[in-house]
């Protein structure tokens, strides 16, 4: 019997947040994709109940949630159906909802912001279909300048597409012909939509869309595509060593050098000549209200 | 292993993926052999190198995976289609998910429904029996907070829609397009003006919320000048209730649903219909 589909080309042990330095927990984690005979036989799945629909369905509505929405969401979903016993532990809410999701082939997966190393969540498609969520809102000419924008990205050293190296592609799009002045206006569709950030006219991939399609990008990219050293997880934003080349992302890099006196590059050793960001910490940020108080300066040229 | 390596530079194919992508083909079958682990019945079953699995209906008996992935794409399908609140014909669903397991249709239908409310909480229902057209109904309440945790706006022209539900019912069921308009001007809503919620609400009403079959919107014969008359689609039959639109009503005016004792009777013998068993479902009309 054919194994069962591993949902990534990386090695099973691989960390189960998109960016999260260090190993697994066996099993416990989100999105941890354990290799085991789940096909068929004796799949022990969660069980659902209207606490964990109403989690789904409102979770769906958002392309991305940062953790602390989605434990808010959580406990609306316990009021609302009046058990206001304990809230279970959200990683094993979700772990209990993505065994059950397992035989759609789709899953509550978990990854961090590259910029900032915040925790997000997205409903991800594991089976790349052509019926993708990106695919029902766009047209074919939108989607095709996406492709545009996803490859430039992935090509650049920064992990940046300029505006302009964007719009100068749109002669070449699929489908009906668009106008430099419309192309404009689907990038801050895609921004909207959360599958683009923009940043001082450059464009880079929204956590969502790195979440939703790290699959598609290894697949199609295999060469181009960055990664983590530390985390293995796919790198379009990040640090580089100048010795030797190897990359880590922001929060990577926080939690690697986190209190060390001298950080030195984790493969070759030589010195490390970047600011060290600051780790995320979510209880400062409530602190500090909703803007991001400790943010580091907008985007981190770094390569 | 009949995959090339996919090398970018390769423009066979990448024209695959510039293909593939994006595109609702209909035939294409989820990606399984994805490294090491692909199955082994979609490996040998790949007709064309290099592109990804595809189920082919040459080889007799599927495997239990293809089956699980045909099913997981008709549910992703179903749940994509009915955001737009769009309802969903059957003719898009052979042709963008079935393909070739079109002789099984029923049952992938069957299988799809079952874990759409198992896991969704979503009931596949046909708009009307023999009409080959579904949509879903949320078998959860949805409750005033939901708002405050919703990724999306929700439906804000809900208000607008339950006061022309409102308006048709308490008028017999049918009502003039112009006696809409009077109702709706003295609420500051005009068809031809724009609204700061609703937008346009000449083409909300007439337009949206038909196509999304909450209306029906039909020209009535032999009048002068031109004149419209609505009553409700099939849709909010399914969704709503006359008795659940009369207390609305009755919310709004401050009033008991029993002030109205013709619509409530109505109401009464609505409620004891719905309440026999039913005859419609899921199942899709071979």
């Amino acid at each position: 019997m054919g194994a069962p589909r591993p949902r990534s080309p990386r090695p099973a042990g691989g960390a189960e947040a998109a960016f999260l330095p260090g190993p697994p927990a066996s099993g416990a984690t989100p999105g941890y994709r354990a290799p085991s005979c789940t096909q068929g036989g004796a799949r022990r799945a969660g069980i659902m109940t209207d606490v964990h629909r109403r989690f789904l369905q409102l979770l769906m509505t958002h392309g991305v949630l940062e953790e602390r929405g989605v434990r808010r969401l959580q406990k609306h979903c316990y009021r609302v159906h009046g058990r206001t016993a304990a809230v279970e532990e959200l990683e094993d809410f979700i772990n209990n909802i993505n065994s059950v999701l397992e035989s759609l082939y789709i899953e509550i997966k978990k990854g961090a912001t590259e910029d900032d190393g915040r925790p997000v969540y997205a409903l991800v498609n594991l089976a790349t279909t052509p019926v993708s969520k990106m695919a029902s809102d766009f047209a074919e000419n939108e989607l095709d300048l996406f492709r545009k924008a996803l490859e430039l990205i992935i090509d650049s050293e920064t992990g940046f597409a300029s505006s302009t190296n964007i719009l100068n592609l749109v002669d070449q799009l699929k489908g009906k012909k668009m106008r430099k002045k419309e192309a404009e206006q689907v990038l801050q569709k895609f921004v909207q939509n959360k599958w683009l950030i923009e940043k001082e006219g450059e464009f880079t991939l929204h956590s969502r869309a790195i979440l939703e399609m790290e699959q598609y990008i290894r697949e199609t990219y295999p060469d181009a595509v960055k990664t983590c050293n530390i985390c293995h997880g796919l790198l379009i934003q990040g640090q580089s060593c100048e010795t030797c080349g190897i990359r880590m992302h922001l929060p990577c890099v926080a939690k690697y050098f986190r209190s060390a006196p001298e950080p030195r590059c984790p493969h070759c050793n030589d010195y490390w000549p970047h600011e060290i960001p600051e780790v995320f910490n979510p209880d400062k940020e409530r602190e500090a209200g909703t803007s991001k108080a400790n943010k580091k300066p907008s985007r981190s040229r770094q390569h | 292993m009949l995959q090339k390596p996919r090398n970018r530079g390769r423009p066979n194919t990448q024209a695959e993926r510039e293909r593939d992508w994006g595109r609702g083909a209909a035939e294409e079958a989820p990606s399984t052999s994805r490294g090491a682990g692909g199955s082994q019945e979609a490996r040998g079953t790949s007709s064309q190198g290099g592109r990804r699995a595809e189920a082919s209906p040459e080889v007799g008996p599927r495997s239990q995976q293809q089956l699980e992935l045909k099913v997981a794409e008709l549910v992703q399908f179903l749940l994509i289609k009915d955001q737009k609140k769009i309802p969903i014909k059957r003719t898009d669903i052979l042709k963008h998910v079935i393909g070739d397991y079109k002789d099984i249709f029923p049952d992938l239908l069957k299988l799809a429904a079952e874990r759409l409310e198992y896991v969704f909480g979503y009931k596949l229902v046909e708009l009307e029996p023999k009409s080959n057209t579904y949509i879903l109904i949320n078998t959860l309440e949805p409750v005033e907070e939901d708002a405050e945790v919703r990724g999306d706006q929700g439906t804000p022209t809900t208000g607008l829609l339950m006061i022309v539900l409102g308006l048709i019912f308490m008028k017999g069921n049918t009502i003039k397009e112009t006696e809409v308009w009077d109702f709706l001007r003295r609420l500051g809503v005009y068809p031809t003006k724009k609204h700061l919620v609703f937008g346009d609400p000449k083409k909300l009403i007439t337009e949206e919320f038909v196509r999304q079959r909450y209306l029906e919107y039909r020209r009535i014969p032999h009048t002068d000048p031109v004149d419209y008359e609505f009553q409700w689609g099939p849709r909010t039959n399914l969704e709503t209730s006359k008795m659940k639109v009369l207390k609305f009503v009755a919310k709004v005016h401050n009033q008991d649903p029993k002030d109205w004792p013709a619509q409530y009777c109505e109401a009464l013998a609505d409620e004891e219909a719905r309440a026999r068993p039913e005859t419609g479902g899921p199942t899709p009309s071979s």
